[in-house]
């Protein structure tokens, strides 16, 4: 059960960053779960990091207030998934 | 007085199909900075035989940064704020900063906002040496939105031209109209 949360979390952040990035001519699928998030085949930049915050915000509520706290967690899409489960679990 | 030439002419308009040439990052950019990019792109220009630093670029941005400026706006109230990408085109000469990324150009640039044109300035950067060619572009963007707000109708193309010493024809002295020469460019071509 954990398992297809995580699966449909994943699919639906790329979905998401899709979305929020404005990506054009890329899917879902091209988005491989462990590939880094940025100095690599997406080309995103720190203005997209942003943008990225603001998605957060936006559709999961989590306010990322220091940047360095959020650094880690977008390394690809698996942890940016991990990072949305860690702050949804009840304390 | 010296001569300028205009070498090659374009225009774009939204929904143009080589908006596909752009890559995945083309969607993030303004409408207008799509615009200007995608004219420039139609002048077919190879920058690679012109040393980049010796290429200006003026720009008449009609409407100025108003679309994004009033998208940027509306999205004042979202949770988050507004969106970061769309800050960056809250400056009328966000499209001088593409083009020029784009196509590595150094060269001096200038932005225009309102309804004036820049082809005397391209042409005396010509006339005193300070440039070796000119790629002039005109942007004229007025989405639903804003239109709604300034009582406008929608509007939305960008042409551009390219200026140096010879070419297809030379410019006149109270030449003003770029839709106009752009039109009389295509004629010429498809003519021959």
């Amino acid at each position: 059960m954990q398992v297809i949360v995580m699966d449909n979390l994943l699919n639906e952040l790329k979905a998401s960053i899709i979305e929020s990035l404005r990506l054009e001519n890329i899917t879902p699928a091209q988005i491989a779960d462990d590939s880094p998030l940025f100095g690599g085949g997406l080309g995103l930049d720190s203005i997209d990091a942003l943008e990225l915050v603001v998605m957060l915000e936006q559709k999961y509520g989590i306010v990322i207030k220091d940047i360095e706290e959020g650094r880690p967690a977008f390394k690809s899409v698996r942890t940016l998934a991990d990072f949305i489960q860690a702050r949804r679990s009840p304390k | 007085m010296d001569k300028i030439y205009i070498t090659a002419a374009s225009q774009a308009s939204p929904g143009d199909a080589r908006a596909a040439q752009f890559g995945a990052r083309f969607g993030r950019l303004d409408l207008a900075s799509q615009l200007a990019l995608m004219a420039v792109e139609s002048l077919g220009i190879d920058f690679d035989e012109l040393p980049r630093e010796r290429v200006g670029i003026c720009l008449a941005s009609r409407d100025g940064s108003l679309a994004a400026d009033c998208e940027y706006w509306r999205g004042r109230g979202a949770a988050g704020g507004p969106s970061p990408a769309l800050f960056v085109y809250t400056l009328p000469s966000a499209a001088i900063g593409e083009l020029a990324i784009r196509h590595r150009l150094t060269g001096p640039s200038l932005c225009l906002v309102g309804p004036g044109s820049v082809l005397t300035e391209a042409a005396d950067w010509l006339r005193r040496g300070e440039v070796e060619a000119c790629l002039c572009v005109e942007c004229r963007v007025i989405t639903p939105a804003l239109g709604e707000m300034i009582g406008s109708p929608p509007d939305a193309a960008a042409f551009a031209l390219f200026l140096r010493r010879g070419g297809w024809r030379a410019l006149e002295e109270n030449e003003r109209d770029m839709e106009r020469l752009c039109a009389a460019f295509s004629a010429h071509t498809a003519a021959s």
